[in-house]
This record gives structure tokens, C-alpha cells and sequence, in this order.
């Protein structure tokens, strides 16, 4: 029967030199990609059999990322390094998790709450983003009392501004939802840290022991040329991207909203892609504006995503690229069009530096004007509560989030660098390991810091071709219900299957807690009978046997850090000096033939 | 009756072969089988040795091909027994008493089958036991080249 064991549990063992799955690398969170392909590859043919194991695998990611479901639509950082990558593609992980993320949200909802017992102190967290509910989730589940203050009267924070096309709604409520009953997290809705007496301060005076500060980038960023605010953004049929989004999650814009009307966004980064996509779906005649060029590999590339892009010109959007926004013209207190001159570089040694030649200047004509520029923290409370120092940065410690001006406030996710969901998962991760060390006394550095190497890609005969994404059809989607296509059973068992499982057997262990192996066994050499004729390194496809001088001698060895003792080398060798130690194997097969 | 039929020895990949099953109930259908973590890791001397000690004929069940776990095991496996007709062949062993074959049965259901399969053929050929002696000094005369090489 399919069952995992409790025994298996992967982790990554301290040592100097550690090696990890490039896609385990890449994902801020770390989270366990290889173990749960594995096991997911291993699942029975019929979905009804299936689900159990489905939640197993599920619940062993839960445990880390209470937000892996959500990641399995939005995120897929990982299947950037992928060894794959340039052997056929990328694993599809992220739709993998939207496999698991398909069947386990519905659970979810009657998921037993965790059995804690809160005896440790309380803990403040401002802002219910991921990462505000990333840093409560592992405090709580710690033990310690912790209160969420979320300025909205939702949690979720800037998930709610991505369109239900790529993130359906149901997925979002259920999961934050739950994960506050589920890990016995207290929230404070409608509590805006900063308005009127809930100060910093006040918090810590009514027993709040640490903070977590996490309020994200609740502004959007005006639009600038040469450095100066462009005027004429307050004209009505003006408006910014975020308000949009905002709106519209809503349920506060009507389905036709732009219907009949020439939309201008402004942005070239992915909320410009949602917003144009947003607006296309309410009815505009959408056209994007961006200062960047359509090549993505050259420096001032445009930064949405490929798939952003490619969504949005199937959808019928247009694209202009290489205009920027040098005055905004109205008519009468309406906005009527913008004068857009050639943008002809972004990004100087410094950073972003936008130049144009303003003798190309084209006017562009709409009637609705949606700018898109980024977003900023609430820097009048950053201000207020002296987080700044005098060039208006946050003084917080990188590395820890420790706020260099009050030691009792961490400071993590967007507000301190705007990032994806899981980056800021990630902070709001450190900040709760920061905390514990802080509360308990304990050294605020030690241990924490870790080099991995990534893996390299293993040697086979054969690769295989990633399979296809499928969209619904332009025309077909013009609505905000999603427009991928999730993998079947079937599809997700294949894809699973494709994983090369490059990483080391230590952080994955999918064969241990499964009951195919009782340990990770070791190769050892009989540096005596070894002749050092290399047939081993020949024969090793994951470069672990090497040779290496000892003495005068050739002899090879074992990496034991990138075996994956898979027996191999052993088989492989003349002279038998290679052996797996503990490996019942050899024993096994002697027993049963002796019987014969 | 009995004593006449044929003795396999079934090695099969874990990663494709009856993991979803219970061992138990494999085993109890399939006399001499051998659950191993790839049939990359099954030494040609694990083969003879079967032989040897009295199997009629040795099945081993892969995963298919670019399924394998560990890259290349089941690929591997089957180039050794490919190699190892030859050895066989000379030794008076016919290739039909041993196979390799690449699939996969999570539900180990037709490992049975295939035993089964495998027996019939070698029904036809009659036991290997006759040429026991002549095999027994071949075998252990090649090994101790393989040793000695």
C-alpha cells in the first residue's frame, strides 16, 4: 500500500560543503522539490486511490509552506534552474503543485487544527501578506501567541491584487483562512498600525514582546519624467494599476467596465501585464506602454514575464514598446491622451535612469490612462515610527531584519524590497527565526548562514521533451475564471516521473520513507583491491566516484555528498573493491537463491 | 508433477514494478522473487549464481526505457544481459532462460504472468539440471577469470 513512513523525513544535514537540487536552491523557501516528484511519480494510476496519497504529500509540504497551493499557480521560481532546462525544459513543478494544490485546498477547509500549546510570548505582526503569515505560522506553531493586525478586513495582502484568471479566488480565501484556524493564529482586522494611537510603542506596551513588520507597498508609485512627478495625474480617467486590481478583487468594477474605451497602461513589469490583461476582460481597447525593448536578453529588456506577454498579445493586447510618458494632456479636467517620447535607454550603471530623444515624441490618444509604475511602503509611518535613517532607507539588519533602531521590531517583505510571494515568505521565515533567537537570548548569527553548491546535471541516454501547456483559447477566455489548463492524474505522474531527482539522496529521502530502501548506504573502497582503472567514474552518472592520489597510487573515491548509491559502481568495478555499506542487497538475493 | 516445473528467479525494480501491492501477496504468488532498487544494481554473478545453485531461468523486470530512477540502471542491466548471452550460450545455457524485460505494473499484477510466461518457455526446454556439472565448471573456471582480469 501506499504509505510514506515518518522515519524518511528529508533534511539538509550542516557540513561544509553542502550540494542541493538547483531548483531547491532557487526556491527562496527551500522547499523539498525532488522528495515530493518522487513520491508524486509513484502515485496510483486512479484518482480515488490516489488521494490519500495526494494529501500525504501535500500535508509534508503544508508543514513547510502553508502557501504551496497558492505557489502552485503563481509562483514556479524553481523551474528556473532547472537542469532540465536546456535538455527538453524545465519540470513543470509549478503546475505539479497545482496538481496537489487542486485536490488538498478543498481538504484544507476540514483540515485539523494543530495541537499547540501556546506557553511562549507574545508576538506582534503587522500586515497579513504571506510574509506577515509565513512569520505567524512558524511562531505559532512554536508556541508563541501571536496576533496578526491587518490594516484590511482581509488577509492575503498583495496576493489579492493578482487577477483570478491566474489565481482563483476560492484558492486564496481558503487558504489564508484555514491557515489561521489551523495554526491558532489571532487576527486584529481593520487595525491599521500607524493611524491614530495604535503606535509601534502602544503594541509593545500591551505585551507585544517582538515585532514583525510587514506592511508591504500599500502605494502606488507615481509617474516621474526627469525625476519630476508628471503632472496631470490627477485628472479624472486617470488612474493607477493597483487601485485597479484592488477594485476589481473587489468585486467593485462592473463586468463591462471599459467597454467602448481606448485604455492606456503604462509599465513594463507583470501588474502592468494584469492590469492590461484585467482591463482587455472588462471590455477596454487595451494598448501597454513601456520604456523598455521587446528583447528580453538585452539590458533594458522588458522585465513581465514571456508568458505575461505572450497571454496578453493572444488576448488582443498591444504592445509599445520603447515610449515613455513626458506630459499628460487633458481636455476640461479629462484625460485625453499622452505625449510619449522615445525612450532610448532605462538602465545606466547607477540603475534605473530613463533617457529619451524627445524629438521622437508621438502623442497617443485613450480614454482611460492606467499607470503602472511600481509601488512604495508607507514611508509617512516608516518615517514616524524613526525606522529611516536620513536618506529615508530602512536601517534593518539584511540578514537578520532586525530593525537597527529598535531591537524588539523586524522588518521584513515588500516594504523592505519588493520581491515575489515567496521572497517574502522567505523574510517573513528569517524574521521568525530572529525573533526566537531574540526572545530566547540567543546569538542572533550563529549557524544560520549555509553555502550550497547546485547540482549538476546527471548523464543519461535519453531526455525527454517538457509537455505543453495548455491555455483555453483567446477567445474562450475572456472572463476571469482561470485560463490554464491543470495537469490529469496522469499527466502530473508523468511530468513527475521526468524529474531527474539530480539533487543528493541526503535532502530527499523519497525511497527511505517510502519503504523501497531501509537507509542511504554509503560506498566504501577497498583502496587495496582498487587498481585505479576509472571504469567506476566511467560508469557514475552523477560525477560521485572520482580518483584521487593517495600516495603513489591512482585510487578512486566516493563523493559521498553527490552519490546516490545507486549501486553502479559497484557492479561496474573488476577488482570488487567497491561496496555499499549496510546494503542488505547482496544478502537478500544469496537467501533467496540458496531456497532454490 | 511438481517437481518438474521450472524454477524462475524474478528480480524486479521497485521504482516499476508492484510497488502499490503488498509484498506479501506478490511473494506468495511468485515463488523466488526478488524486489531490488534498480536492475542496474544486478551483478551478472548474482545471474550465474542462480543458475548454479538451480534456477532454470532468471526474469528481470525493468523500468521502461528513460524511466529509471537512477538515469540509466534499466538501460545498463539490459546491455549486461545482452553481454551475457554469449557467456551463457557458451556455457550450454539457452538464451531463452534468461530475460529482461522493460515496463511498468505498479500493481505488480502481471509479475505472476510473467513468471508464468517465462516458465512455459522454459517447460519446453526441460531443466537445466542435466547440465548441471559441465555448467559448474565452467561457470566457477570463468569466474576465476573474471577475478583474475
Amino acid at each position: 500500500m501506499w504509505k510514506t513512513q515518518s522515519t524518511g523525513g528529508a533534511r539538509v544535514e550542516p557540513a561544509v560543503k553542502q550540494f542541493l537540487p538547483p531548483c531547491q536552491l532557487k526556491c527562496p523557501i527551500n522547499e523539498d522539490i525532488q522528495r515530493t516528484n518522487v513520491l508524486m511519480s509513484l502515485l496510483p494510476d486512479d484518482l480515488e486511490s490516489a488521494r490519500d496519497p495526494i494529501i500525504q504529500i501535500s500535508e509534508y509540504l503544508y508543514d513547510k509552506n502553508p502557501f504551496f497551493n497558492i505557489c502552485g499557480y503563481i509562483c514556479g521560481l524553481c523551474e528556473l534552474e532547472c537542469n532540465y532546462k536546456t535538455r527538453g525544459g524545465a519540470i513543470r513543478r509549478r503546475l505539479l503543485k497545482r496538481f496537489l494544490s487542486d485536490v488538498y485546498t478543498d481538504y484544507l477547509r476540514n483540515k485539523e487544527e494543530f495541537n499547540i500549546i501556546k506557553d511562549k510570548e507574545n508576538v506582534a505582526i503587522i500586515g497579513g501578506g504571506p510574509g506577515g503569515l509565513m512569520c505567524a505560522y512558524i511562531l505559532s506553531k512554536k508556541g508563541y501567541k501571536v496576533t496578526v493586525f491587518e490594516a484590511t478586513d482581509r488577509l492575503g495582502g498583495a496576493l489579492w491584487l493578482v487577477p483570478n484568471y491566474r489565481l482563483p479566488r476560492d484558492v486564496l480565501q481558503t487558504t489564508v483562512d484555514n491557515l489561521i484556524r489551523i495554526a491558532g493564529i489571532d487576527v486584529k482586522f481593520g487595525f491599521k498600525v500607524g493611524e491614530d494611537k495604535l503606535t509601534i510603542e502602544k503594541l509593545r506596551n500591551e505585551g507585544y514582546r517582538a515585532i514583525f513588520l510587514a506592511k508591504g507597498t500599500p502605494y502606488p508609485r507615481i509617474l516621474t519624467f526627469d525625476r519630476k512627478p508628471v503632472a496631470g495625474q490627477d485628472l479624472s480617467g486617470v488612474m493607477y494599476g493597483h487601485n485597479l486590481l484592488y477594485e476589481v478583487s473587489h468585486g467593485n468594477i462592473t463586468p463591462n467596465y471599459f467597454k467602448g474605451k481606448k485604455v492606456i497602461v503604462v509599465g513594463g513589469g507583470n501588474v502592468a501585464f494584469d492590469v492590461a490583461r484585467t482591463s482587455k476582460r472588462l471590455g477596454g481597447d487595451v494598448t501597454v506602454v513601456c520604456l523598455e525593448c521587446e528583447d528580453k536578453t538585452c539590458k533594458d529588456g522588458i522585465p513581465a514575464d514571456e508568458e505575461e506577454i505572450e497571454g496578453a498579445w493572444e488576448e488582443g493586447v498591444s504592445i509599445t514598446y520603447q515610449r515613455g510618458v513626458q506630459k499628460i494632456i487633458g481636455k476640461n479636467g479629462r484625460f485625453e491622451a499622452i505625449s510619449s517620447p522615445k525612450c532610448v535607454s532605462v538602465f545606466d550603471e547607477h540603475g534605473f535612469n530613463p533617457q529619451f530623444d524627445c524629438s521622437d515624441t508621438v502623442e497617443l490618444k485613450g480614454d482611460t490612462l492606467i499607470i503602472t509604475a511600481g509601488q512604495s511602503p508607507d514611508f509617512a509611518f516608516l518615517r514616524k515610527e524613526d525606522l529611516l535613517d536620513g536618506q529615508g532607507k530602512l536601517l534593518v539588519d539584511p540578514f537578520t531584519l532586525q530593525s537597527l533602531k529598535r531591537g524588539y521590531v523586524f522588518i521584513g517583505g515588500d516594504v523592505r524590497r519588493i520581491g515575489f510571494m515567496v521572497e517574502a515568505m522567505k523574510e517573513g521565515m528569517t524574521a521568525a527565526d530572529s525573533i526566537e533567537r531574540f526572545l530566547r537570548g540567543l546569538d542572533m548569527h550563529e549557524g544560520r548562514k549555509r553555502d550550497y553548491e547546485a547540482y549538476g546535471l546527471p548523464i543519461r541516454s535519453a531526455y525527454k521533451p517538457e509537455p505543453e501547456v495548455v491555455w483555453v483559447p483567446p477567445e474562450q477566455r475572456m472572463h476571469f475564471q482561470i485560463f490554464e489548463k491543470g495537469f490529469t492524474l496522469q499527466e502530473a505522474k508523468d511530468e513527475a516521473k521526468r524529474c531527474l531527482t539530480c539533487g543528493p539522496c541526503l535532502s530527499c529521502k523519497a525511497c527511505v520513507s517510502i519503504g523501497f530502501e531501509k537507509s542511504l548506504y554509503a560506498v566504501e573502497v577497498d583502496e587495496a583491491r582498487c587498481s585505479g582503472c576509472s571504469i567506476c567514474t566511467y560508469v557514475c552518472n552523477y560525477d560521485a566516484a572520482q580518483l584521487k592520489h593517495v600516495e603513489e597510487k591512482l585510487i578512486s573515491s566516493t563523493d559521498m555528498f553527490k552519490c546516490k548509491s545507486c549501486g553502479m559502481c559497484v557492479v561496474a568495478c573488476p577488482s570488487q573493491a567497491r561496496s555499499l555499506v549496510a546494503d542488505d542487497t547482496k544478502r537478500r538475493i544469496e537467501a533467496a537463491i540458496a531456497n532454490l | 508433477m511438481k517437481e518438474k516445473e521450472p524454477k524462475v528467479v524474478c528480480f524486479s525494480c521497485r521504482f516499476g514494478w508492484g510497488y502499490l501491492a503488498k509484498e506479501e501477496e506478490i511473494a506468495a504468488q511468485v515463488k523466488n522473487w526478488i524486489p531490488i532498487i534498480c536492475t542496474g544494481k544486478i551483478d551478472t554473478t548474482y545471474i550465474l549464481n542462480a543458475f548454479r545453485q538451480g534456477a532454470d531461468g532468471v526474469l528481470l523486470l525493468g523500468c521502461p526505457e528513460g524511466d529509471c530512477h537512477y538515469q540509466d540502471g534499466n538501460i545498463e542491466a539490459r546491455k549486461r544481459i545482452n553481454l551475457l548471452y554469449s557467456v551463457l550460450e557458451s556455457c550450454g545455457i539457452e538464451s531463452d532462460r534468461l530475460r529482461i524485460y522493460l515496463a511498468t505494473d505498479p500493481e505488480g499484477k502481471t509479475i505472476p504472468q510473467l513468471v508464468g510466461e517465462m516458465s512455459d518457455t522454459i517447460s519446453r526446454l526441460g531443466p537445466l539440471r542435466t547440465h548441471r556439472a559441465r555448467q559448474d565448471d565452467f561457470i566457477s573456471a570463468k569466474k576465476g577469470k573474471e577475478n583474475g582480469r
